[in-house]
C-alpha cells in the first residue's frame, strides 16, 4: 500500500479521533480528550470576561454536556467546534446572569474580571510578551478573542475555530484576515518585540 | 487612522503569522494560566454514570472574596446550585484538620435522597421534612452532589473543591 499524504494532527484532528474512540466503548479517551481541550476551551471562558470561578464551572458544565450529547454529534471531527460554541454561549449566559445580579448588587460582578487582567499588575515574563501585550490591548474586543483562542489551535482548524466563536468566514484562515493583520502592523513598529 | 493596509488582510497565512499566535498562546498561558485542578475537576465530574441528569448551575457567595477559594478551606463558603426542578444551597464550614460539615437545604427537598460524591467514593443522606441535610466530617478534595427526586430526573452539579 502507498502512503496516503498524511492527515495534519490537529487539536480539531487529534479530539476527534479521542472522542471517536470514546464512543466505540474505549471510555479512558474522554480523560484524554479533556486534558487536551481544556486550555483552548478555558481561554474561550475567559475571552468572554468571566470570572474565573465561572470560567471553570462553564468548561465543566460543557463536558458534562458533551458526554450527555455524545450520540448527536454527527461527526468526530465536529467535537472541538461542538464544545467552543457549547462554553462561549454558556459563558455569554453566564456572563449576562451575572451583569444583572451585577446590577443590583453594587456590580460586585462586573469590577473584578477588568481587574484582573490590567497589564500593569501582570509581571509578563519578556519584553517581548510585554509588548505583545500592549499591542493586543488595542485591538477592538472581537479581535482579542478571536485571536486568544485561535491561538491554543493549529493553522487548518483557524476557520472552524473562527466559526465556532460567531466570527464571520474569512475572520481568519487561510488567509490572515483583519485582526492579524492588524496586530502585526502595530507589532511592526514596535522596537520592544523581537524578530527571532 | 493606523497604518493597516488591506490587502494584508487577504494575504494568505505564513509562519510569521504562527510565530505570533505561538506568542499569543504562550503569554496567555503564562498571565491566565488554567487553574491547576480544572481538568481533574472535569475528570471527576464526567465520571459519574447519570449522563441524563440535569446539570445545575452554580451560585457561589463566599464570605471572602471568591478568589480567595482556591487557597486553604478557611472560610465559610454558600453555594446555590439551580437547575429547573430544585434549588439547592450548601454551606461548607470548615470542621477539623482536613475537613468540612456540609450543611445543605434544597426546594423541594422534603425526603429527597442525596448523594455526596467524593474521589474515594459516595455519602449517602436523605434530607429531612424541611429539605435539610447535613454530612459531617468530610474530608476536603473534590466533590459534587447528586440529587434525585422521586419521580423525576436526577440532578448533577458541577464538582467543586472542598
Amino acid at each position: 500500500m502507498i502512503d496516503a499524504t498524511p492527515v495534519p494532527e490537529t487539536l480539531a484532528a487529534k479530539a476527534g479521533t479521542l472522542f471517536d474512540q470514546f464512543r466505540e466503548g474505549d471510555k479512558a479517551k474522554m480523560a484524554d480528550l479533556v486534558a487536551l481541550l481544556t486550555p483552548i476551551l478555558w481561554h474561550t471562558a475567559r475571552a468572554q470576561r468571566l470570572d474565573a470561578h465561572s470560567a471553570e464551572d462553564v468548561v465543566q458544565s460543557a463536558w458534562l454536556a458533551l458526554i450527555r450529547n455524545a450520540g448527536s454529534i454527527t461527526s468526530p471531527i465536529a467535537v472541538l467546534h461542538w464544545m467552543i460554541v457549547t462554553v462561549r454561549r454558556e459563558a455569554w449566559r453566564t456572563a449576562s446572569r451575572q451583569s444583572r445580579l451585577g446590577a443590583m448588587e453594587a456590580d460586585e460582578f462586573e469590577a473584578r474580571p477588568s481587574n484582573e487582567e490590567s497589564p500593569d499588575e501582570l509581571v509578563l515574563r519578556s519584553a517581548d510578551a510585554s509588548a505583545l501585550w500592549r499591542h493586543v490591548a488595542q485591538l477592538p474586543a472581537r479581535c482579542q478573542q478571536l485571536l486568544r483562542v485561535i491561538a491554543f489551535a493549529d493553522r487548518p482548524d483557524y476557520s472552524a475555530v473562527a466559526d465556532a466563536l460567531g466570527m464571520p468566514v474569512g475572520s481568519i484562515g487561510p488567509t490572515r484576515g483583519r485582526c492579524l493583520a492588524k496586530l502585526r502592523a502595530l507589532l511592526s513598529t514596535d522596537p520592544a518585540w523581537g524578530i527571532e | 487612522m493606523n497604518n493597516v493596509r488591506d490587502h494584508d488582510a487577504d494575504a494568505a497565512l505564513d509562519d510569521y503569522d504562527e510565530h505570533i499566535l505561538r506568542r499569543m498562546a504562550q503569554m496567555y498561558a503564562e498571565a491566565d494560566p488554567v487553574p491547576p485542578d480544572l481538568v481533574a475537576r472535569s475528570q471527576f465530574a464526567i465520571t459519574l454514570d447519570a449522563l441524563h441528569a440535569e446539570v445545575a448551575e452554580l451560585q457561589r457567595w463566599g464570605t471572602e472574596s471568591m478568589a480567595a477559594r482556591a487557597e486553604a478551606p478557611t472560610g465559610v463558603e454558600t453555594i446555590t446550585f439551580s437547575s429547573s426542578t430544585l434549588t439547592t444551597m450548601v454551606t461548607v464550614t470548615p470542621a477539623g484538620p482536613g475537613t468540612v460539615r456540609i450543611d445543605g437545604w434544597a426546594a423541594p427537598g422534603a425526603g429527597l435522597p442525596v448523594e455526596l460524591r467524593l474521589e474515594r467514593g459516595s455519602e449517602h443522606t436523605v434530607a429531612d421534612e424541611d429539605g435539610r441535610f447535613v454530612f459531617e466530617d468530610v474530608s476536603i478534595g473534590l466533590a459534587q452532589f447528586v440529587l434525585r427526586p422521586v419521580g423525576g430526573a436526577p440532578v448533577i452539579t458541577p464538582s467543586i473543591q472542598l
